[in-house]
């Protein structure tokens, strides 16, 4: 196994056409590690990603949003004083993944290509309308989040290509968010269904959900919800988690992930309209 | 020599006002430990060595048709390729009660994970590609992995019947019971006014060590073999290799380097004659180093199925108690059988019942061989009894409080009666108070909140026989040799501080020499929380032998009659004062200077005819009294407060007793609240490793963990110390589960109470309340 720095872009990019599957992007390898040590993945060459100077920074703030480069870890993002004041999702969603130790180590980057349907910061990204950027040698493409995976481990960004960066919209405003999560133990543990809302000013809400399906799901509601009317917001969430499917594993029932996505869907939608209530009243 | 039982006064005598017993005294090595610093066995450098890896099959139970080796065999890199057929005929066997384990599965896998075939390699890459390339041809067979399975008529032996030819139940998986019984049932049940009758599920734990460990094996030039092995017991490892292999005890050297948690688990061998057969045959130093996964499938708890009848009178007396006990234990014996035997001994908890009846069974499956862990066998017991006393309490309107103090033993009464009764060594309703008051147990509760209390009990060591040697250095220094295994109770700071105090040496001048049989004496074990006893007293006793050569050495040198001079801890008295001992050690050895060494033997003798082998040298008792939030949508519990009360007798080392107890209460709502290894149809682990086994972390800590300490200075050890390393976990499940009953008005009987669980049970209860009649 070969381990290589590049310090350009360009260099990374070449090799991984040349390479393809051959080689993995690593970061904080939190994942990359964790297939190594049990021969899930196989590289002949890693890629780090951190020594490239003409990435884009881990975080830029614009007029229109965010921008989080490859090597933005989880840590610094859940410091983030505008990530959670703006986004609220996102950092309880990044300051649920492993530990201090990990997040100091893994990246958002990496959460989001490492594909996994349980992924924890994702369902926040969907319902905070990330884009994403993916780049090889053949040119940069956008797509959003929502189209970016394609099945367990599967997403858009091949195996010669990079995420080079993920935009985030400012919220709306007057939008809340929130993101909860139901783990079997309270420190480092791999959510068994997690749920991220986002709640607009009129009573519009989004949910994306994790560890529900093949990949991680989004469903909204184009028209205002009243919150104060308890069977119309039930009503709703029937029609909102229609699309997860979940399943029975060695973390949990398909009966439990089921209850316990209405439980926490509701949970979330509350919450993300409380911030909405306070940021109205400032 | 001293028995640490019948020794009057106490070993030690009372604690020294200023001395350092008594103090919270640094931990020996804890710097090492917590820093990095600490070089366990996979940080031992061995120059050259070859390493091993094993080879296994998918299955828990199948005939093993072939092994080709062949292929492996002529990969590069590659020493060895050892199956069964390579070892002595027929392949030996080992074990701790039954001589049952083969050194590598010999025609059949008896559980997921029993290694097939062994290679030795240049490099661990070179040996895990041989891994690969070895192709076993093996048949799936009906293997038994539940107790209904190992239990039903006709099932699969896991033992053939060849292995224990003159075990009358050899033709069935029950590998050894237990039955223990006294007084009138018949009378019992006249004068009883309330029934309780439950069944009760304890899950399959495994230990997880942070350290998983490993073994290296040394073959030295006068044909011995040094064998590196981070065991509780090195002095039985010794024993069982030189057996082994016909060697003489004097040519194995155990060297364990400090286990990096044991819990049990790392006391019986159990890949190390494997090892020490391929470096005798490969003449190489061979180094296998375990994964986390390698020790899920080298160690366990028997996984237990209590079915409990219960009779109260309507004050809530116990007037009977019948148990019915199955432990599932793995496809070997180990110490399985014993932890069968002494969790059924105490299954009637320190009660006052005039008749019992309790029938235990060792139960053979095709999973990990079960061992020895924290608690040996009580906590599976006390879970199924103390729940029952709540289950009574209920029924009778009574709390969790109450019932206990209507039926607990004092001091001196006897819990166990018949042939071989045991008496109570402890003023225990004192714990039990103590952690009711901690707990807040008459505080109003708070909404979705409830609070339990039970007792755990647990026999120590019933028999025992630990030497230590203790020298004197000129300086004042001192080294002590002690066999006892250091794996993170911090048995060496207790020796520092007895020998700081016996002879009057700075702590910091004591230092400690374990884990190398070439080098220190004789230690049976170290297990059931007995070092502070028997060790600690060896190393007293050691202590005095060397104050008595130094009195007769002082006389000598100075030509004052021995008969004017005595000796205390620390000092020599002379006529006219007392001298510190060091000075007096200087002067009796005067310029040609030499050292002391003292020798200390601690021994019980075990009874013949005991079930136990005799009788427990102490009682470990405690309490443990619990707060939980519960989340009735998601049934996540939040343990607002949890208490731990152990009756240890006297303190060495405060701080170290609250290490211990935190540790212990940690690790009892590991099994209460979440761990369990959850087998399939083929006998497979499903979560097998760190990801889907979850143990607690730190934030799984109670929102406050409080532990304290009774001391009335009645144990048997040192300055009337107790053992206290497993108290704290043998109740927390009845605790927790009498906790959240309170809290959801729902029983849960099955461990570990998992927010799904909780749920699950929450939801039931709603659906029989919804479904029932309404009361007019």
């Amino acid at each position: 196994m070969r381990y290589h720095r590049p310090t350009s872009k360009a260099d990374a990019l070449a090799v991984l056409a040349a390479e393809g599957d051959r080689a993995r992007p690593l970061v904080g390898g939190t994942d990359l590690l964790v297939g190594l040590r049990h021969s899930t993945i196989a590289p002949t060459w890693i890629v780090d990603l951190k020594g490239i100077t003409d990435l884009p920074e881990p975080i830029t703030l614009t007029e229109d949003g965010i921008r989080i480069g490859p090597t933005m870890t989880l840590g610094e993002l859940v410091a983030h004083l505008d990530v959670r004041r703006s986004f609220p999702a996102l950092s309880e969603a990044a300051l649920t993944v492993g530990s201090v130790a990990i997040r100091n180590r893994a990246s958002l980057v990496g959460n989001l290509c490492n594909a996994s349907p349980a992924a924890d910061t994702v369902p926040a990204l969907l319902v905070l309308g990330a884009v994403v950027t993916i780049e090889s040698v053949d040119g940069a493409r956008t797509v959003s989040l929502a189209d970016f995976f394609l099945g367990p481990r599967r997403t858009q960004c091949h195996a010669s290509a990079l995420v080079t960066r993920i935009d985030l919209p400012w919220p709306p405003a007057g939008t809340g968010s929130a993101f909860q999560r139901l783990t079997r133990r309270r420190g480092v543990d791999l959510g068994t269904v997690s749920v991220a809302a986002a709640v607009s000013s009129d009573g519009r809400m989004s949910l994306g959900l994790g560890a529900v399906g093949p990949k991680p799901l989004m469903a909204e509601v184009a028209e205002p919800v009243d919150l104060t009317d308890e069977p119309q917001l039930e009503r709703v969430l029937d029609q909102l988690l229609n699309v997860a499917a979940p399943i029975t594993d060695v973390r949990a029932s398909r009966e439990y992930r089921e209850a316990m996505l209405r439980v926490l869907g509701k949970r979330a939608v509350l919450a993300a309209a409380g911030r909405r209530t306070r940021m109205e009243a400032a | 020599m001293t028995d640490p039982v019948k020794s009057v006064p106490i070993p030690g005598g009372l604690p020294h006002e200023h001395g350092a017993v008594g103090q919270s005294v640094t931990r020996y090595g804890g710097v090492d430990r917590v820093s990095g610093g600490q070089r366990f066995l996979a940080d031992l450098s061995f120059p050259g060595a070859a390493q091993v890896a094993l080879v296994t099959i998918p299955l828990g139970c199948a005939d093993i048709l072939g092994i080709d080796t062949s292929l492996a065999a002529r990969l590069p890199g590659v020493l060895a390729v050892v199956t069964a057929e390579d070892l002595p005929q027929p392949v030996p066997r080992f074990g701790v009660s039954h001589q049952d384990r083969p050194v590598l599965a010999t025609g059949r896998v008896n559980y997921h994970g029993e290694p097939v075939a062994a290679v030795v390699a240049e490099t661990l890459d070179a040996a895990q590609a041989a891994v690969r390339a070895v192709r076993v041809d093996y048949r799936e067979l009906p293997g038994v992995y539940t107790l209904d399975e190992a239990l039903a008529p006709g099932a699969h032996l896991v033992q053939d019947q060849s292995i224990r030819p003159d075990d009358p139940k050899r033709d069935s998986n029950v590998l050894k019971d237990a039955h223990y019984a006294w007084g009138d049932l018949a009378a019992a049940q006249q004068r009883t006014e309330a029934v309780v009758e439950h069944v009760y599920t304890f899950p399959m734990v495994t230990h997880f060590p942070i350290e998983p460990g490993g073994t290296v094996v040394v073959p030295t030039d006068e044909g011995g073999l040094d064998v590196y092995s981070p065991v509780q017991h090195p002095y039985l490892l010794q024993r069982t290799v030189a057996s082994l292999l016909q060697l003489p005890l004097n040519k194995v050297r155990v060297f364990a380097p400090d286990p990096g948690g044991g819990f049990g688990g790392k006391q019986n061998p159990k890949y190390e004659p494997l090892m020490s057969f391929l470096a005798q045959r490969t003449r190489r130093t061979c180094r296998l180093v375990l994964s986390l996964e390698e020790t899920f499938q080298a160690m366990r708890r028997a996984g237990c199925r209590i079915k409990a009848r219960t009779g109260f009178t309507r004050q809530g007396e116990i007037t009977f108690h019948e148990l019915d006990a199955d432990y599932l234990i793995g496809a070997y014996a180990d110490v399985a059988p014993r932890v069968m035997a002494k969790g059924s001994y105490v299954g009637g908890g320190p009660y006052r019942i005039p008749a019992v009846r309790i029938t235990a069974r060792a139960v053979l499956s095709n999973t990990t061989p079960s061992t020895a862990f924290r608690g040996f066998g009580s906590p599976q017991m006390a879970w199924g009894t103390e729940s029952q006393l709540d289950a009574g309490a209920r029924v009778l309107g009574l709390d969790g409080l109450q019932v206990r103090r209507r039926n607990l033993v004092a001091r001196g009464e006897a819990f166990i009666r018949g042939d071989h009764q045991a008496t109570a060594d402890g003023d225990w309703a004192q714990s039990l108070e103590k952690a009711a008051e901690l707990v807040g147990w008459h505080e109003p509760l708070k909404p979705n909140r409830g609070r339990g209390i039970a007792v755990g009990i647990k026999p120590g060591a019933t028999s025992g026989l630990s030497q230590s040697l203790v020298r004197l250095l000129y300086d004042g220094s001192a080294i002590v040799y002690a066999g006892t295994s250091d794996m993170g109770q911090g048995a060496r700071t207790l020796w520092q501080q007895i020998v700081a105090d016996e002879l009057g040496t700075p702590v910091d001048q004591v230092n400690v020499v374990s884990g190398d049989t070439g080098a220190v004496p004789f230690d049976l074990q170290t297990s059931a929380s007995r070092s502070t006893v028997f060790m600690g007293t060896a190393v007293i006793e050691a202590c005095a032998d060397i104050r008595r050569r130094i009195l007769d050495l002082y006389a000598e040198t100075t030509g004052v009659p021995a008969g004017e001079l005595d000796e205390r801890p620390g000092v020599l008295v002379t006529a006219d004062r007392e001298m510190p001992l060091v000075e007096a050690a200087r002067e009796a050895l005067g310029p040609l200077r030499g050292e002391f060494i003292g020798q200390g033997v601690s021994r019980l003798r075990g009874r013949s005819g005991h079930p136990l082998g005799g009788d427990a040298a102490f009682y470990e008792f405690n309490c443990t009294a619990i707060e939980v939030e519960v989340d009735p949508e998601t049934g996540e519990l939040l343990l607002t407060r949890h208490v731990s009360v152990g009756d240890v007798g006297r303190e060495l080392n405060p701080i170290q007793v609250v290490s211990q107890d935190e540790g212990a209460s940690i690790m009892g709502l590991g099994h209460s609240q979440m761990e369990q290894v959850l087998v399939d149809e083929h006998g497979r682990i499903r979560n097998l490793g760190a990801l889907d086994y979850r143990i607690p972390t730190f934030k799984d800590v109670p929102v406050e963990l409080v532990t304290a300490a009774v001391e009335n200075h009645d144990g048997p050890g040192p300055y009337g110390s107790k053992g206290i390393s497993e108290g704290a976990l043998l109740c927390t499940a009845g605790a927790l589960g009498a906790a959240v009953a309170q809290a959801t008005g729902v029983v849960v009987r099955d461990l570990p109470l998992t927010p799904e669980r909780v749920w699950s049970a929450i939801r039931a209860a709603n659906a029989d309340r919804s479904a029932a009649p309404r009361p007019e």
